[in-house]
């Protein structure tokens, strides 16, 4: 819109280089949804096939692989075999559950408090808000080895409040709630309360559903946070249960540098990693965008 | 006329009985419903907030493996670091991807912007292309890349080369790729994000300037430099320096690429940054007060950078 009015200059002729960008953006999406579905004989071809010419679920699930049985075997174990115990199935659980449940208690846990701080200011609320925005400059490296320490000390270890609670209260998202609830008269909470509403029902019935917008914002970020969160499960974790996709991952690459025909079940696993974010981003696309630019442009 | 008004609405507040009560009392009474609200965040936000910091600074100034007392060394570990080569090492890494990173990611995601800001179908599904790598990018798809830049004859990028009569490159196994590999990887993981914040940031310039410009015979280069340009410095900045930030922070990449189980950085720590430095000293060697040290000088950094972001705004501000 903007950028065509100002250059009409820029013709396709001169887009076209960043149509080639596009292409090469989208070649690792392409390469990991074909290779999934590839024997691994063809995936370690050279020349690399462009397209699926064997098509195969082995990488997901080989009926024909003996699970134990020595790495020069000729059959691979899909990626649902190779962690034997709890499997791949019970990561990607955990890492919906711990998703799910950090984005919802993060969002209600946020709101809560921005609502108090604007709606049912105390004493000291200042104060306390300042604390929070102030406590935004610091990084994560800076609490991460006291973090590790205290869950240790909790006895959390392999647990799923290690991997939950650290990462529930936001101070970010208490700032992105506040600035919204400014926004909310005070008539309409003062109304409630007059109608004998208590504190928590005006949270929830006034003020939550005047939030959504808010929420949505703040929830895609969380929400990539944590379905992405790598060094924190890995200094957290060390059992089979409590694993998360990255974790998995990870091993997966790891055990690649060591045999290139492990590709076949990292490409598999890459893909059912990737295929929620995409399908969630597809489907609420206006959403992402919305609520990734909302940050930027009010500063 | 004034003598028709009740008493108590007469507004002189000391006379209420509330007055007597105790201070604390009132104020729980007043306050407690909302307070109790905010208890389960407080509470978290001190315990993996507000304490660690605290410890974190404390520890910074001692000797701790994780399982004896901390012991004082004073600024010890601050000084050990500045002249340790792998923390050089480390910072200048980290310094080129943080400086590569945001400016390629910011250019990009301008031109994009420009190219691609349109409401046309076509734009918004090059949008979405971009885009994507901000959304499903990170864990999924690093281990293709590791596949992609592979130096055996399937590695794709290897291949191209083959078609371009150019000798294979061990791209992870050369110290001299290590750095512009993982900046690559960074620009494609962020300039889709950036490119979202510059049509936000070109669609709040108001249309009749443009047209007043056009009608005072403007033409396009110049409205861009003169009016376009200008007006985003905001967003041109806020991106700039969000983007540098992230990247002077970025673990994954780095540690996923160069890092296995006996080893992080990659040959000559070609692969190290800062964080994975502090990774590997905090939770592979224990040394939890170089780590938490190592912690504070980022932080140090990173502030620096926010202040330059502060100044200049201010500047833009006067201008």
């Amino acid at each position: 819109m903007v950028g065509e009015r100002q250059h009409p200059l820029l013709s396709t002729l001169l887009r076209l280089p960043f149509y080639l960008l596009a292409v090469s953006v989208m070649i690792p999406y392409y390469w990991m949804a074909t290779n999934a579905f590839k024997t691994i004989p063809e995936i370690v071809r050279n020349p690399p096939t462009w397209w699926v010419h064997t098509f195969t679920l082995d990488n997901f699930f080989n009926p024909d692989a003996v699970p134990g049985a020595p790495k020069n075997s000729a059959e691979f174990l899909g990626v649902f075999q190779i962690f034997a115990n709890s499997g791949f199935g019970q990561f990607y659980l955990n890492s919906v559950v711990i998703t799910l449940i950090t984005v919802v208690g993060s969002l209600l846990l946020a709101s809560l408090v921005a609502y108090v701080l604007v709606k049912r200011p105390f004493p000291g609320s200042g104060a306390l808000f300042a604390l929070l925005l102030g406590s935004m400059m610091i990084p994560w490296e800076v609490t991460i080895i006291p973090n590790f320490l205290t869950v240790r000390d909790l006895g959390w270890i392999n647990s799923y409040q290690a991997l939950i609670l650290p990462g529930l209260a936001k101070a970010f998202a208490v700032f992105f709630f506040r600035q919204a609830i400014l926004g909310i008269p005070d008539d309409l909470v003062d109304a409630a309360r007059i109608d004998g509403a208590g504190e928590l029902r005006i949270w929830w019935s006034v003020v939550l559903p005047l939030l959504r917008p808010a929420l949505a914002a703040i929830a895609i970020p969380v929400m990539l946070g944590e379905w992405n969160n790598y060094l924190w499960p890995l200094l957290v974790v060390n059992d089979d249960a409590h694993q998360t996709l990255p974790l998995a991952l990870g091993k997966l690459a790891g055990n690649l540098t060591y045999d290139p025909r492990g590709a076949g079940p990292m490409m598999a696993a890459s893909f059912l990693v990737s295929l929620p974010m995409v399908t969630v981003f597809l489907l609420f696309q206006r959403q992402f965008v919305q609520g990734l630019s909302s940050g930027a442009t009010k500063g | 006329m004034t003598n028709h008004v009740p008493a108590s609405l007469q507004g002189a507040a000391p006379t209420t009985p509330y007055r007597r009560a105790h201070p604390v009392r009132r104020f729980l009474a007043q306050h407690a419903p909302a307070l109790g609200l905010t208890l389960p965040f407080l509470i978290l936000f001190a315990l993996f907030t507000i304490w660690p910091v605290l410890r974190s600074l404390y520890l910074s100034f001692t000797d701790y493996d994780a399982i004896s007392t901390p012991t004082l060394v004073g600024t010890g570990n601050y000084r050990a670091l500045l002249s340790d080569p792998r923390f050089v090492k480390a910072l200048t890494n980290t310094a080129a991807y943080m400086v590569g990173t945001s400016l390629l990611s910011t250019a990009l995601g301008l031109l994009l912007a420009l190219v691609f800001g349109g409401q046309r179908l076509s734009d918004q599904i090059m949008r979405a292309c971009f885009f994507l790598p901000s959304v499903a990018g990170g864990v999924g798809l690093i281990s293709v890349f590791k596949w992609l830049f592979s130096s055996e004859d399937f590695g794709l990028i290897n291949t191209l080369r083959q078609w371009l009569s150019l000798d294979p490159v061990r791209f992870l196994g050369a110290p001299a790729y290590a750095v512009p590999i993982l900046i690559a990887l960074g620009v494609w993981g962020l300039m889709g994000y950036n490119m979202i914040l510059f049509v936000a940031g070109l669609r709040s310039i108001p249309g009749d300037i443009y047209e007043a410009a056009a009608i005072d015979g403007a033409n396009p280069r110049q409205r861009f430099w003169k009016i376009t340009l200008p007006l985003l410095r905001p967003t041109l900045l806020f991106v700039l320096v969000t983007s540098m930030i992230g990247a002077f922070q970025e673990f994954f990449s780095f540690y996923f690429l160069f890092s296995d189980t006996s080893n992080v950085g990659g040959i000559l720590d070609s692969g190290l940054s800062l964080v994975v430095y502090l990774y590997d000293l905090g939770f592979r060697h224990l040394q939890m007060g170089m780590a938490s040290a190592l912690a504070w000088i980022l932080f140090l950094m990173l502030f620096a950078l926010t202040l330059l972001n502060l100044k200049l705004g201010r500047i833009n501000d006067i201008d």
